[in-house]
């Protein structure tokens, strides 16, 4: 194999990819982030066959396909599954302060939301830590996943 | 299963770089026609065409596959794309053996291309796309999240050390500066190098990630009867297999990729192997990032759980310590993390290198011993799929 002469210096033509998403929340996934948005709280969808309960809620179960159709309400804590500190920006830029990122697993479910963490030092993060949703005031809450502002620590 | 024998008679690539002058279709070209004069084929020879090329938005085309078919020699051809996200060039290879292998064609030529510097700045701006649009991306993510997050879960169940983690990265990297299409062959770099590069999130420091690049790959397939006309070397296809897992990443185990052994069983039971560390004398597992290699080594049921770092810091998966008494060749081309990482085509280099070594062709990087069977490796989608294929001489 030999070496293949690669001119680095190519003229580049500039030009753009532009694309913007309507995306609607699914079938499951309307009910999750309505109760959410007016009610606070986190529901997820049980599959009696499988014995789970998936949150986010799915509309199927994905080990035995059934239609999943009981709905139960979940805590809205859970555990530090594991978590990143993210010290740059997707330019490479240093943040201003390092960001905690989270995957929390929803006590009692399969599965859980990532998120950032809250009220919280990076150093003090550790995985299995107790942790606990903080939601934004109704009147801000818009039906999405930053309707939760942060998880934080669990007060005890 | 009344399937016919395949084989790979021939391999091509481009120099793996930063930024090519070259289009996508033109890096495709010049690796498939490598790959054709290798083996001393024309165009007209072959019966088929597989192209393996990663999300649209990295080259920032739309229908790539329809943009890169010329270059792949797909003029007038039987032609197919295949995407599994990083997992594509071990793929291709799989779609192109069973063109084969059912009797379909007697020839098929397999070429994957990458070209990411397209993107300004960072292609992380269209990667970024890959997270679910209502649950993940209103956080504004970063693709290095969901990496730093698999690591740290990794390295918490086992209690594991970035220093011997970081030994990966400094073996790959050690071993690209034998490869002449290497980005990042680096012969001088240490542990401490790795150590000491910036924190981009935590765990993942900068000698942790493969770097991207532009750059193409291809492998020329055929059927038993004509691969022993036109080599006298064919490198057989003896095991494939692939698994996936499912899309919501906060439904698994992040620890220890159970779909990827799935993978592994299913083309070790093709492949008749009973025990694989015996069996398989090189492997080339997927390494965008250091730990990837060691994850995927313990899911390639080739290291116990957990153990992969210890193993590798005695030097098990070094290319020249043939005298360790468990010796395993891993990354011998030096990976994704040395070579490069052109998505789709630095899976089909994992293959390539297989091909070469079992032949004895790796020059410089040659292992010693005469390997006769080695496992090539890819991972990809949402972190969600194992793609596996075993070459054998």
């Amino acid at each position: 194999m030999e070496k293949v002469n690669i001119v680095t210096q190519a003229q580049p033509w500039v030009d753009r990819f532009p694309l913007t998403g309507r995306y609607t929340y699914g079938v499951a996934g309307e009910r999750f982030f309505r109760e959410l948005k007016e009610n606070g709280r986190f529901f997820g969808t049980r599959c009696t066959a499988c014995d789970v309960v998936y949150v986010p809620p799915r509309l199927y179960c994905l080990r035995c396909f059934a239609p999943l159709e009981e709905w139960v309400e979940v805590p809205s804590t859970g555990t530090v599954h594991t978590f990143t500190v993210v010290h740059q920006d997707l330019d490479e830029a240093p943040l201003p302060t390092p960001e905690v990122i989270a995957f929390v697993q929803i006590d009692g479910c399969d599965g859980g939301l990532v998120h950032r963490l809250g009220e919280v030092a990076p150093e003090d993060v550790y995985i299995g830590m107790s942790v606990e949703a903080v939601l934004k005031p109704t009147a801000e809450r818009q039906g999405g996943l930053t309707d939760i502002a942060y998880f934080r620590p669990t007060l005890r | 299963m009344g399937m016919r024998r395949v084989a790979i008679v021939g391999a091509g690539m481009t120099k793996f770089v930063r930024r090519a002058l070259e289009t996508g279709p033109e890096l495709a070209w010049e690796a498939a026609s490598r790959a054709l004069a290798s083996c001393d084929l024309r165009l007209s020879d072959i019966d088929g065409v597989v192209l393996g090329t990663a999300p649209d938005a990295f080259d920032a085309v739309h229908m790539k596959g329809e943009y890169l078919s010329d270059g792949a020699g797909a003029w007038r051809k039987p032609y197919i794309r295949t995407y599994v996200g990083g997992g594509t060039g071990v793929f291709s290879v799989i779609q192109g053996w069973y063109h084969v292998a059912s009797g379909v064609f007697d020839t098929c030529l397999v070429v994957c291309e990458e070209k990411m510097s397209s993107h300004i700045p960072h292609p992380q701006g269209a990667f970024i796309t890959i997270f679910d649009h209502i649950l993940e991306r209103p956080l504004g993510p970063n693709l290095l999240w969901i990496f730093a997050m698999e690591m740290n879960a990794y390295m918490n169940r086992y209690g594991l050390r970035k220093e011997d983690i970081a030994y990966v990265a400094v073996k790959n990297k050690r071993n690209a500066a034998d490869h002449p299409a290497a980005m990042l062959g680096v012969r001088d770099i240490t542990i401490k190098d790795v150590l000491d590069s910036p924190v981009l999130a935590w765990p993942v420091q900068r000698m942790d990630v493969s770097p991207i690049a532009d750059g193409a790959v291809a492998v020329v397939l055929a059927a038993d009867h004509v691969a022993r006309r036109v080599t006298d070397k064919p490198v057989w296809i003896e095991g494939v297999g692939w698994n996936v897992d499912t899309t919501y990443w906060t439904n698994r185990d992040l620890s220890y990729p159970t779909y990827l052994e799935e993978a592994a069983r299913m083309a070790y039971r093709m492949a008749g192997i009973k025990e694989p560390r015996k069996e398989i004398h090189v492997v080339e597992p997927y390494d965008p990032f250091d730990y990837k290699e060691l994850h995927h080594l313990e899911g390639l049921l080739l290291a116990d759980r957990g153990k992969a770092p210890e193993d590798a810091a005695t030097g098990r998966f070094d290319r020249d310590n043939e005298n360790h008494p468990d010796w395993l060749p891993s990354s011998p081309s030096g990976g994704l993390l040395g070579v490069g990482n052109p998505i789709a085509a630095a899976g089909l280099m994992k293959v390539a290198e297989i091909f070469w070594q079992l032949r004895g062709e790796a020059g410089d990087r040659q292992i010693p011993g005469n390997p006769k069977r080695g496992l090539a490796q890819a991972w990809g989608d949402l972190m969600q799929i194992g793609t596996v294929v075993i070459l054998g001489v």
